[in-house]
C-alpha cells in the first residue's frame, strides 16, 4: 500500500476572508478586497498541500457559496431563486436549484469552478462536482417529465461542463454522489431502477473525457452499492468511512479506494497514527487496488483551523505508512 | 388572542452600526447620526439624553450596558411602530445570535470558529470539552430590559436544547448525542414571562426516530414545570422536515404554538387555491397528524431574493422581495383554508429579519400588518 492523500469539495473560509465577506455583505468592503483574500486563502491551502506531499491539488474553492452554485450558474434553464435547503444533517444551507427549462451549458469561465492561475503547474489539479444524480436529487423539477430524462440531461451537461474543465487543465474530478447513500430525507428506499439510472447518468457524465474521475459518496453506508461503484468507469471510488462498515468487505478491484478518514463534521483531529492504522486494516479487506486518504466529504463544516490540522494529518499518515513498508 | 391574523415578530433584528461599534470602543456623536434619524422616525423622545450619557460613559461595562438597553428599545419601538401585536423581546439586540450568545454562558464548551451556514453567513461554532453547565444568566437582562421599556405584549425566544447539541461539536460527548439540559436558562426568563419561544430549527436535521425522540425527551423536560405559553419555531428543514415534525407536534408538551417558514419556499403569485400557495401544503401533515394549537405563518422572506415578482405581488428591491400586503392576505386566507379556523393563524416573518436592512425589515413588516388587516376584512 502507498496511498496519497488528496482534498475535495470546499474547504472553510479562514476567519479573515469570514470577515471581509460579512463586512462585503452589509457594503462596507469592497470586492476586489474579498476577491484578494480569496486569492490569499487559495495561496495558503495550495502551500498547506505541498507541505503535506500531495500529488493532485484541490483549490479550495473558497468562492463557491455552495457545492451546486458553480454548476446552477452555467446552465440554462436552471436558477436558483428564492429557496434555500438544508444540506443533509448539516447547519448548511444551499439553494435550490430549479430547473424550469430545458437544460443547456452556457458559456462560462473555468475559473469560476477552479483557479487555475494559482494552482502549481507541476501537480494535477481536481475538481469536486455534484455527481448527476446528487444535483438532479437536490433540485426542484418543474420541466422533464420523467427522472430519468432529467438526469440524463443533467449528465449531458455536465459532461459539457467537464470536457471545457479539462481543457482548461483540470486533470481530476470528484464526482459528489452522497445522494446515494443518505436520503431520509426520501422516504422510499433507493429501488434498482433508479439506482440503474444514476449508474447510466454517471457513466454518461465521463464517457470519452481522458481525465481521471472518482465518485464518492459520504454521510452514509455505501456498502451495499460499493460492487456496483466498483464497475463503473472511473478509477476511484470513495466512501465514508465514519459511516460505512467495511468489516465485512471483501473487494477485488484494480480500482483505487478513496477512504474518508477525516471527519468534515466533527471537530476533533484524527491523529496521524490512528489514519496510518486504519488504512492499513481498510487495506487489508481490499485486493488489487490501492488506497486514497481523503476527508469524508467537504470540510467546510468545520472552522478554517480545525479543517487545517485535520488536512496535514492526512499528509503525515501517507508518511507514516510510506515509513512503516 | 381575540382578533384573528395577530402579527408577531420572530427572532433577531439587525445590529444597528453604533451598537455593534460601541461593544469594544467608545463612540462619537458622528457614530450616532443614524441613530438619531431612526430615533426621529420611532419616537424615542429620551434619545438627546441617552446620547449625552453614551458619550459620557467612561468605563466600557457602563457604555454596553447603556447600549444594549437602548438598542433593545429601537428593537421594541420598531416592531410597535410597525404595528405588531406582539413584539418579543425587540429583536435579540442584546445577543451575538441565537447560539453563541446561549454557548457563550455555558462552561465546558469552547468556541473553535466560524463555520459557513449559507453564502455570507456564519456561526461561530463550538465543541463540549467537558461536562457542561450554565455559568451565569443568559437571558435575564434581556428581559428585565424589555419589561421595563416594552408596551406590547412579550415574547422571550430563547435556543432549544437539541439545537444547541446539533450545531455544536461533541467532544467530551462524543459517542452518543446528549441533551444539554439548559432547564436553568429558561427559569431566568420565566420570571414573569407568559410567552416563551423555543427556537429549534435544527429538529428534522435528523429525521430518524430515535433523534426526534430525543428532541420530544429534551422538549418536555425543559418545560417542565412552568405554566406558560410554549411555542416552538423551526425554519429551513429538511426535504420531509415538517412531515416528520407533525408527527412528534402533538407530543410536545405545553406546546400550542408552531412558528413555521413557508414564504421561502413559495410562489410570488396571488392566489388562495393549492396551486398558487404550494409552499404552504405542509400544514397539512400538521392537521392530519391531530396538532390542534396555533400556527405563527410564515408570510415574508426573510433572505436574498431573486425572481419573478407579478404586478400586485410586491416588488424586487436590490436583494430583496417587498411583498405586497395582498400577497401576505393569500398566503395567511390560505394557511386558515387548511388549519380550517383563522382564529389559529398568526402572521410571521419567515424566521428572524436579521439579514435585511432595517428599511427593509421596517417595509416587510408593515405588509405584513397590512396584509393581515386584508385577511381579517376578507374573513368577516
Amino acid at each position: 500500500m502507498s496511498p496519497k492523500a488528496q482534498l475535495g469539495g470546499i474547504y472553510p473560509r479562514s476567519e479573515q476572508l469570514i470577515k471581509l465577506t460579512r463586512s462585503y455583505d452589509r457594503a462596507k468592503t469592497d470586492l476586489d478586497t474579498v476577491k484578494k483574500q480569496i486569492e490569499q486563502d487559495t495561496l495558503e491551502l495550495v502551500k498547506l498541500q505541498d507541505d503535506s506531499g500531495f500529488e493532485t491539488f484541490s483549490d479550495g474553492a473558497f468562492a463557491w457559496q455552495d457545492q451546486l452554485r458553480p454548476i446552477v450558474e452555467s446552465l440554462d434553464g436552471v436558477t436558483t431563486g428564492t429557496r434555500y435547503d438544508r444540506w443533509f444533517d448539516t447547519n448548511t444551507f444551499y439553494k435550490k436549484p430549479t430547473i424550469a427549462g430545458e437544460i443547456g451549458v452556457q458559456a462560462f469561465e473555468p475559473k469560476n469552478f477552479i483557479r487555475a492561475d494559482l494552482l502549481p503547474r507541476t501537480k494535477g489539479w481536481k475538481v469536486t462536482l455534484p455527481g448527476p444524480y446528487t444535483f438532479s436529487e437536490l433540485s426542484e423539477n418543474l420541466h422533464y417529465t420523467s427522472q430519468s430524462d432529467l438526469l440524463s440531461e443533467v449528465a449531458a451537461a455536465e459532461h459539457e461542463i467537464i470536457k471545457r474543465l479539462k481543457d482548461a487543465g483540470v486533470s481530476r474530478f470528484q464526482l459528489s454522489e452522497p445522494c446515494l447513500v443518505y436520503r431520509p430525507y426520501r422516504e422510499q428506499a433507493l429501488g434498482k431502477a433508479e439506482l440503474d439510472n444514476a449508474f447510466a447518468a454517471l457513466r454518461k457524465t465521463v464517457d470519452g473525457i481522458q481525465a481521471k474521475f472518482s465518485v464518492h459518496t459520504y454521510f452514509g453506508d455505501a456498502t451495499t452499492i460499493l460492487p456496483d461503484l466498483l464497475k463503473l468507469p472511473v478509477d476511484t471510488v470513495g466512501f465514508d468511512l465514519f459511516e460505512t462498515d467495511y468489516s465485512k468487505l471483501k473487494i477485488e478491484t484494480t480500482k483505487k479506494l478513496a477512504l474518508g478518514i477525516i471527519d468534515g463534521r466533527e471537530s476533533n483531529a484524527e491523529n496521524p497514527k490512528w489514519i496510518a492504522e486504519t488504512a492499513t486494516r481498510v487495506s487489508k479487506h481490499v485486493i488489487g487496488g490501492d488506497v486514497v486518504l481523503v476527508p469524508n466529504s467537504d470540510l467546510k463544516f468545520v472552522p478554517r483551523k480545525v479543517a487545517d490540522v485535520k488536512a496535514r494529518a492526512l499528509g503525515d499518515a501517507t508518511r507514516l505508512i510510506e515509513e512503516a513498508r | 388572542m381575540s382578533k384573528l391574523y395577530p402579527v408577531q415578530e420572530i427572532g433577531s433584528l439587525a445590529k444597528p452600526r453604533w451598537r455593534t461599534k460601541g461593544l469594544t470602543q467608545p463612540l462619537s456623536s458622528k457614530d450616532l447620526v443614524e441613530a438619531e434619524e431612526w430615533a426621529q422616525r420611532l419616537g424615542i423622545p429620551d434619545f438627546q439624553d441617552r446620547a449625552k450619557q453614551l458619550l459620557a460613559a467612561q468605563e466600557q461595562n457602563d457604555r454596553v450596558r447603556e447600549l444594549l438597553e437602548l438598542s433593545t428599545i429601537y428593537g421594541l419601538r420598531l416592531f410597535e411602530q410597525t404595528g405588531l401585536d406582539n413584539v418579543g423581546v425587540g429583536g435579540e439586540q442584546q445577543r451575538v445570535e441565537m447560539y453563541e450568545h446561549v454557548i457563550r454562558g455555558v462552561e465546558g464548551m469552547r468556541v473553535l470558529g466560524h463555520v459557513q451556514s449559507f453564502d455570507y453567513k456564519y456561526f461561530n461554532k463550538a465543541v463540549a470539552e467537558s461536562k457542561i453547565y450554565r455559568k451565569h444568566p443568559i437571558y435575564l437582562q434581556e428581559f428585565l430590559d424589555v419589561k421595563k421599556n416594552a408596551k406590547g405584549q412579550l415574547k422571550v425566544p430563547i435556543t432549544g436544547p437539541y439545537t444547541l447539541v446539533d450545531w455544536s461539536f461533541s467532544g467530551h460527548y462524543s459517542g452518543g448525542r446528549t441533551s444539554l439540559s439548559l432547564k436553568k436558562q429558561k427559569q431566568e426568563a420565566k420570571r414573569e414571562a407568559e410567552w416563551i419561544q423555543i427556537d429549534e430549527p435544527a429538529i428534522t436535521t435528523h429525521p430518524e426516530p430515535a433523534d426526534m425522540d430525543l428532541f420530544v425527551e429534551s422538549w418536555n423536560e425543559t418545560v417542565r414545570g412552568f405554566n406558560c405559553k410554549f411555542s416552538d419555531h423551526t425554519c429551513y428543514p429538511s426535504e420531509i422536515g415538517y412531515k416528520v415534525l407533525a408527527q412528534y407536534a402533538p407530543k410536545l408538551d405545553k406546546c400550542t404554538h408552531l412558528a413555521l417558514e413557508f414564504a421561502n419556499r413559495d410562489g410570488t403569485s396571488l392566489g388562495v387555491d393549492a396551486k398558487h400557495r404550494e409552499g404552504y401544503r405542509d400544514l397539512e401533515y400538521f392537521i392530519q397528524n391531530g396538532y390542534d394549537g396555533e400556527f405563527g405563518v410564515g408570510v415574508v422572506h426573510v433572505h436574498d431574493f431573486s425572481g419573478h415578482v407579478p404586478p400586485g405581488s410586491g416588488k424586487e428591491v436590490g436583494r430583496n422581495i417587498l411583498e405586497s400586503p395582498e400577497l401576505v392576505r393569500d398566503r395567511l386566507l390560505y394557511a386558515a383554508k387548511i388549519v380550517g379556523d383563522p382564529a389559529k393563524i398568526w402572521a410571521n416573518p419567515d424566521c428572524g429579519l436579521r439579514t435585511r436592512t432595517w428599511d427593509v425589515t421596517f417595509a416587510k413588516l408593515i405588509s405584513t400588518v397590512k396584509g393581515a388587516e386584508l385577511a381579517r376584512e376578507a374573513s368577516r
